[in-house]
């Protein structure tokens, strides 16, 4: 399970579409074991489960019948089977009992869900999901959460994501990624190890903000009750009035994307050592 | 307003922005420029009318609007479901907009910039008019109402109707594609209009109302105007048209405010089926469940999966179109046909038999547009929509990341909308059953059906979808592909205008096939598939390219799909490319080894040009005397199953000339290979013309008058492949037909001359020869005589005809000898047949002379085409027994019909022998007498030819077929009534009269120098008609006979229609031979019509009718100028009564009374109580509009009786 973190328009969808096959890279290559991914798009592709970010489907055609119809596409031939697939798919991913619906009756979050179980389609060695959990209701993203972790188990899976937590939930490794470059490349546990002791937190008048943000580094702020929570990081204590707080993934979001994760991640790597 | 103006411009500017805009402009012109120069500037110079004319303009700029459509259709789509696609509605319908400023400026700006694109139109035309170099004769005073009428009148109601209607059902829809379905409803309405209600069903009026387009207008015009006119008269300022455009104009208004009316700003409710459970199932929302298990399967991808893949995709694209409305298109050509097939079956009012052979014909032929458009328009919409439906809704990742090769994406669309088109020609064959079962036809041949809709027919489609789904992939931009694709089609069609006619250069085009029941699909078969296999081979490799260039993920530009198409070129794809270039190469050479080796190959300008060629160097020899032909002496042999036939022929050629002859011209028939010339006597050849065929052998000792010469010769029709037109070779598997014309000419031959006026100057030629001079019988004319004997040997099943009787017939082996020969001269047409004919023998006896023996009938026929034998042996013998005793005797012992493959209804009679092709025996007369028998009228007309043409033979000038064709067409209708009675009389001319339903010009010369097909087989029967009921029956035959005395030797000089005319006048008495004169020395016509007819009792029970009336006569001169005449003529006037619920009316008066010009009246008293009553009843003068000619008498008197009685009840 791999997280790809990163702001609006980091990049993550175009580094999915090219690790999906669906774009060349200007330079580099993909290797997925011993498959080319450039060069050999269609073993990658007999291996690949792919959701993108948006997409759209028949909106005349009911979901069990564009579902088998995405299964005889990726190869699944025998009809016994494939209906099994369906109907397993459809119920791991909460359809079943909208399957007779046409598509264009469903909302948004049924839609990303019959997405999910086109992906998962045939057993991918490969998953890549751009942005699954953005329509889904909470019950709904525990669910696909939980379903991915199954299939993190046997499978690669890449998840492109700006929701922090997902990568927190479920990614053994992870990457930041903003305007095309790679910020941090790391396992999540050891990052929020690396940050622990300095996130210091202090809640401040929206009055006095900007005069924090020039003494100190901070890297968010976000409101909690109408009142205005910041988060700076500093190896020491940067005053009086700020306590120190357990870091978490979000931390080290911030934190790297404000340019201050290495020094902090360095430092512990070079103690640890 | 404000805000209107705002929308307004906002669009105008983001469709300005668009390039497509632009392209669409650009392509437009170019489409201008080229129609224009290719089409229309060779066309107004074989014409003989200004290029800049309004005709022309019109025409360009009605070619321009139909393009136009899909213009209108891409910016109405764009401005009516923008911004529900873009999903920007929200946004816009939540402002303080009104939902008509919002339409209104939406709509505005889609008409105008429909109409501003259209300028291409006047612009390209003024381009050509300028650049191209014009000749003065084509070049006509600038007139700027011409382009402002083209354009004020056609393009822009065009361009109003189609945006409002286009943005009307987008706008209401949400759904960019309702617009083409639009543009196809626009096309579809007014080529309905024009080709079946106006051309088919003759229902003009109405179809020029109703055709959105005004394709039925200018077609009318374009048939009616003379090319004087076409030269001087506005198209736009014509009544109907103004009508017509008043009419859509308010129809488009209705429709918008309509729309308007509808329109919602609300948010879409999405689909029906959404709103039929508005309360779905609450799904469980459980977080936590037993962990379902997803089977897992093994993936394989070897053939079977990719063979799965792509029937998947086939099916799910073949039913994404069958489940949307256009869906529609599959079945509506069926619906059409079955609605209307009765009266497309038809000729002149009687009902053709179904035959499957009919029926496919029909279905495929393309002259009847409506029937093909729906193909063309479900590959033009759907080649498109196939290849973007991913992308426009957004699916297109999910599909792509799949493990789907791009040849199966690519070819499984295709392959969906083929499996569309198969379920169009299921419909059509669904149709063409249930119409035949209809008619009560039970032989269904269902194999040909295959053959024909499912083979030959649907292989074009195909090939056509190939090409349009590459288009799309490669232009990858919808609609300027659509345009594309259209072009593409157009250019197919008009490429043999613009002089592109090697079927080998035209994408999908192939010679033609024939159908008949008598040979099936003969030898017209192999050239066809053999070009459709060459053209395969190329749309196998335009797949490739489309396979390669497939659009997949995002990144669509052309740079990056052919990065990608390189790394795509895998060993396969290679390999395929290189076999279809292989089979383009072999096919290619295959077709063009036949067509350009073995068959000298010529385009219609290179036919034109020998014309002129020889013309202008054999010319001189056209009065060198030549021997005349006397004898023919003809050995043939036919093998049918080959097919193939060798003549061996013998001329005996007599010097009538009073001068020595010392050199022989013989000029061979370009369809067949003449060799073995041999003479009598020591000849030498010392000109061969193998390009223009023409030969001199010089003799050795000149030929004296008197004397005369043997000249033999040897004719081979060997099939050797085909050339660009298909097969062709007179021998056949059963309807071998070697005619005269085939064998070698003596002397210079005029009919080899260029004889349009228009290809005469533009070839620079003169006006042909004086008609003074015309008087001629050349060495080989077919008015000469001569007398035939012919030994045919042909297969044993078969029967062999050739002139003349039958004198000796045996077989040898399997072969079978007939030995024909003529007892009196003929003149010189005649044929060879030979077929596995069934044969009816009648015969009948010349009851004027006792001595003669009995004439013998013989009709062939293929076997199960007899039902009309007995109807014609009828006619044949009573035909014999009017024409005998009314004109002399028929020389000759026996007179056939023979039956020959083709499906037209065309009879052509030569001397004894009548051909008919196998179209005249699917007449089917009804065998009651209530409507007319076609049969017996067709055949009368052809044996009154042994007499009006075989024994009266016309000088070949002007005028002629009035003395052939309008002569036997009278004695025809002189056999009908003596046999039939005056009521068939009156039915066989009711469908004479049919001919003037279809507009026409009126502008004619007159007949005695008629050459068109109306006035000689329809006008000069009606002149002859109405010289009889003026002068008496026997005064006209008197007449006739005279001409039948002095001309029916045959011998010089030949007939003329001044002959005619000299007799007609000889026998008219003075008081009408002014009526002579106009029916035959001047182009008259007469408007005669009743205006009242009140009816009134008087003494006695009788009643006192006054008639109103008015009357007109005119001349109408060639350029379609009407000269009023003065008019001072005895016309009938007529009143009749209803005699019971179905029986005819009888008539209660009829007399003829001078008629002057202008308003009159007549009062008359009649016995009974009349119903109709008006002028000239039987229409006997020549009236275009003979039904106004009676009207229903009024009783007003009676009426008001009858109010103020039911007032004291």
């Amino acid at each position: 399970m791999y997280g790809l973190l990163g702001p609006n328009g980091a990049g993550k969808s175009t580094l999915m579409r090219i690790l999906a096959t669906l774009q060349e890279p200007d330079s580099g290559t993909v290797t997925l074991d011993d498959i080319d991914a450039i060069g050999q798009t269609h073993r990658i592709r007999e291996t690949l489960g792919y959701l993108p970010q948006e997409f759209g489907v028949y909106p005349k055609v009911r979901a069990d019948e564009l579902l088998a119809h995405f299964a005889v596409l990726k190869g699944i031939i025998n009809r016994r089977e494939r209906n099994e697939v369906v109907e397993g798919l459809l119920r791991q991913v909460n359809l079943w009992d909208a399957r007779g619906k046409l598509l264009g009756g469903y909302s948004g979050g049924m839609k990303q869900r019959f997405g999910v179980a086109v992906a998962l389609l045939g057993n991918p060695r490969l998953l890549i999901v751009d942005e699954p959990t953005a329509g889904l209701d909470p019950a709904e993203r525990v669910r696909f959460l939980n379903l991915l972790s199954e299939l993190g188990e046997n499978s690669v899976v890449i998840l492109s994501t700006h929701i922090v937590d997902d990568v927190s939930e479920l990614c053994t490794r992870m990457a930041i990624i903003n305007k095309g470059t790679i910020l941090l490349e790391t396992e999540p546990l050891a990052a929020v190890a690396a940050l622990q002791g300095t996130i210091w937190r202090r809640v401040v008048p929206r009055a006095e903000l900007e005069r924090l943000e020039q003494e100190h580094a901070v890297i968010s702020t976000k409101l909690l009750f109408g009142r205005t929570v910041v988060h700076v990081h500093s190896s020491s204590s940067p005053g009086r009035e700020f306590e120190c707080v357990a870091a978490d993934l979000e931390d080290v979001y911030f934190t790297t994307m404000a340019g201050r994760f290495h020094d902090g991640a360095a430092r512990e790597q070079a103690v640890a050592e | 307003m404000r805000t209107f103006r705002e929308i307004f411009r906002f669009e105008c500017a983001y469709q300005l922005r668009r390039p497509a805009t632009w392209l669409y402009a650009a392509l437009l012109l170019g489409m201008t420029i080229l129609f224009a120069g290719k089409v229309s500037i060779p066309k107004a110079r074989a014409v003989g009318f200004y290029f800049n004319s309004s005709i022309i303009t019109a025409e360009v700029t009605l070619i321009g609007s139909l393009l136009s459509l899909l213009v209108a259709a891409a910016l109405a789509g764009s401005a009516g479901a923008r911004d529900v696609q873009t999903r920007m509605d929200p946004l816009l319908h939540t402002t303080r907009l009104t939902k008509t400023a919002y339409l209104g400026g939406r709509f505005l700006a889609v008409f105008v910039m429909t109409a501003l694109v259209q300028l291409a139109v006047p612009c390209g035309l003024l381009i050509v008019t300028l650049l191209s170099g014009l000749e003065p004769a084509l070049s006509g005073p600038f007139r700027p109402t011409i382009y402002l009428s083209a354009y004020w009148m056609l393009a822009v109601p065009n361009a109003f109707a189609a945006s409002a209607l286009m943005f009307s059902v987008t706008v209401l829809s949400r759904r960019a594609i309702a617009s083409l379905l639009g543009a196809l409803f626009l096309c579809f309405t007014a080529v309905l209009s024009w080709q079946l209600l106006a051309a088919t069903l003759g229902r003009w009026t109405l179809a020029e109302c109703l055709d959105p387009m005004g394709l039925t207008v200018l077609s009318e015009l374009a048939r009616r105007w003379t090319p004087a006119e076409k030269g001087a008269l506005i198209v736009g300022l014509q009544p109907i048209l103004v009508l017509n455009r008043l009419l859509w104009l308010c129809a488009s208004g209705v429709l918008l405010v309509v729309t308007t009316l509808r329109f919602r700003f609300a948010h879409s409710t999405g689909t029906a089926s959404a709103r039929r459970s508005p309360h779905p199932r609450p799904l469980t929302p459980l977080a936590r469940e037993a962990p379902i298990r997803v089977p897992s399967v093994v993936r394989t991808f070897g053939f079977t999966t990719r063979f799965r893949q792509l029937v998947s995709i086939s099916w799910a694209s073949c039913r994404s179109i069958l489940r949307g409305p256009p869906a529609l298109l599959v079945v509506l050509p069926g619906v059409i046909f079955v609605l209307s097939g009765e009266s497309l079956m038809q000729h002149l009012g009687t009902r053709l038999v179904p035959t499957t052979g009919l029926v496919t014909s029909i279905l495929v032929n393309p002259a009847d547009v409506y029937l093909w458009i729906a193909p063309l328009f479900l590959v033009v919409l759907y080649a498109g929509e196939l290849v973007w439906r991913e992308r426009d809704i957004g699916m297109s990742q999910l599909g792509d990341a799949a493990p789907v090769p791009e040849w199966i994406n690519f070819s499984g669309r295709l392959c969906g909308l083929c499996l569309v088109l198969m379920a169009l020609q299921l419909a059509m064959t669904v149709a063409g059953i249930v119409q035949q079962l209809m008619m009560g036809y039970h032989h269904v041949e269902l194999g040909l059906y295959v053959r024909i809709l499912f083979g030959l027919q649907l292989s074009r489609y195909v090939l056509f979808a190939m090409l349009a789904i590459v288009v799309h992939i490669v232009v990858n931009e919808k609609y300027v592909a659509h345009v594309v694709v259209i072009l593409a089609y157009l250019a197919t069609v008009f490429a043999p205008s613009v002089g592109v006619e090697h079927h080998m250069l035209v994408y999908g085009s192939a010679p033609g096939w024939t159908y008949s029941d008598m040979e099936g699909f003969g030898t017209s078969l192999r050239p066809v598939l053999s070009f459709m296999a060459y053209w395969s081979a190329w749309a196998l490799l335009f797949a490739v390219v489309g396979a390669l260039l497939w659009v997949r993920g995002p990144d669509d530009s052309l740079r990056a799909r052919l990065k990608g198409a390189r790394r795509r070129l895998s060993r396969t794809a290679a390999a395929t490319a290189m076999t279809s270039v292989a089979l383009v190469l072999a096919m290619g050479g295959f077709v063009f080894y036949n067509t350009n080796v073995l068959h000298a190959y010529q385009s219609t300008s290179d036919v034109l040009q020998a014309g002129a060629d020889y013309e202008r160097r054999y010319a001189r020899f056209a009065d060198l005397p030549q021997p005349h032909l006397d004898q023919v002496a003809l050995d043939v042999e036919i093998f049918p199953d080959r097919p193939s036939a060798r003549l061996r022929g013998i001329y005996h050629l007599v010097n009538r000339s009073s001068a020595s002859i010392d050199s022989l011209h013989f000029v061979p028939s370009a369809d067949v290979e003449t060799s073995g010339v041999t003479f009598d006597r020591p000849a030498q050849l010392v000109l061969a013309d193998s390009v223009l065929r023409y030969r001199i052998y010089a003799l050795a000792t000149p030929l004296q008058p008197g004397d005369s010469l043997q000249l033999g010769f040897t004719l081979r029709f060997v099939p050797r492949g085909f050339s660009n037109d298909g097969a062709t070779s007179a021998a056949s598997y059963n309807g071998t037909y070697i005619s005269s014309e085939q064998l070698p000419i003596i002397g210079y031959a005029r009919d080899r001359e260029l004889s349009g006026e228009g290809e005469r100057r533009i070839h620079g030629l003169g006006p042909r020869r004086p008609e003074s001079a015309g008087l001629w019988i050349d060495g080989m004319g077919t008015s000469g005589r001569v007398s035939v004997s012919t030994v045919i040997a042909t297969q044993s099943g078969q029967v062999a005809v050739a002139p003349g009787s039958l004198r000796r017939s045996y077989v040898r082996g399997t072969r079978r000898y007939f030995e024909y020969a003529t007892a009196a001269p003929i003149r010189n047409d005649y044929a060879i047949y030979s077929a596995a004919y069934a044969v009816s023998e009648g015969e009948w006896r010349d009851s004027t002379s006792l001595g003669r023996a009995p004439v013998r009938i013989q009709v062939l026929y293929h076997p199960g085409h007899g039902r009309n034998v007995a109807r014609a042996m009828a006619s044949v013998r009573s035909s014999l027994d009017y024409m005998s005793r009314e004109f002399g005797p028929y020389p000759h012992s026996e007179i056939r019909l023979i039956e020959r493959p083709g499906d037209g209804i065309v009879l052509h009679s030569a001397p004894i022998n009548i051909w008919f092709q196998e179209g005249f025996s699917l007449l089917a007369p009804r065998s009651d007498s209530s409507a007319l028998d076609q049969v017996f009228a067709v055949v009368a007309h052809e044996v009154a030819h042994q007499w009006w043409g075989n024994t009266v033979t016309p000088a070949a000038i002007k005028g002629q077929a009035l003395l052939t064709e309008s002569l036997a067409w009278y004695s025809a209708l002189n056999i009908v009534e003596r046999e039939r009675g005056s009521d068939e009389l009156a039915r066989l001319l009711a469908v004479m009269r049919e001919a003037y339903l279809t507009p026409q010009s009126r502008a004619a010369p007159p007949l005695l120098q008629a050459s068109s097909y109306s006035s000689v087989y329809r006008k000069g029967l009606f002149a002859m008609f109405a010289l009889r009921e003026y002068l008496g029956a026997e005064r006209v035959n008197m007449a006739l006979r005279r001409l039948v005395a002095t001309y029916g030797d045959g011998r010089h000089p030949l007939a003329t229609s001044q002959d005619l005319y000299r007799e007609l006048l000889a026998v008219a008495p003075d008081s009408l031979r002014p009526l002579v004169a106009d029916l035959f020395a001047t182009n008259t016509y007469w408007e005669l019509a009743a205006t009242r007819a009140v009816a009134e009792p008087a003494e006695n029970g009788q009643w006192r009718v006054t008639l109103d009336v008015t009357a007109r006569k005119f001349v109408v001169d060639s350029s379609g100028a009407e000269v009023v005449q003065p008019m001072d003529d005895l016309v009938e006037v007529g009143i009749s009564a209803d005699s019971g619920s179905d029986s005819k009316p009888a008539t209660l008066y009829r007399r003829a009374h001078r008629v002057g010009a202008g308003r009159q009246q007549f009062v008359i008293t009649v016995p009974r109580k009349p119903s109709r009553a008006g002028i000239d009843p039987r229409s006997i003068l020549i009236d275009v509009t003979s039904a106004d000619n009676m009207i229903d008498v009024t009783f007003p008197s009676v009426i008001a009786a009858r109010r103020s009685g039911g007032g004291r009840r």
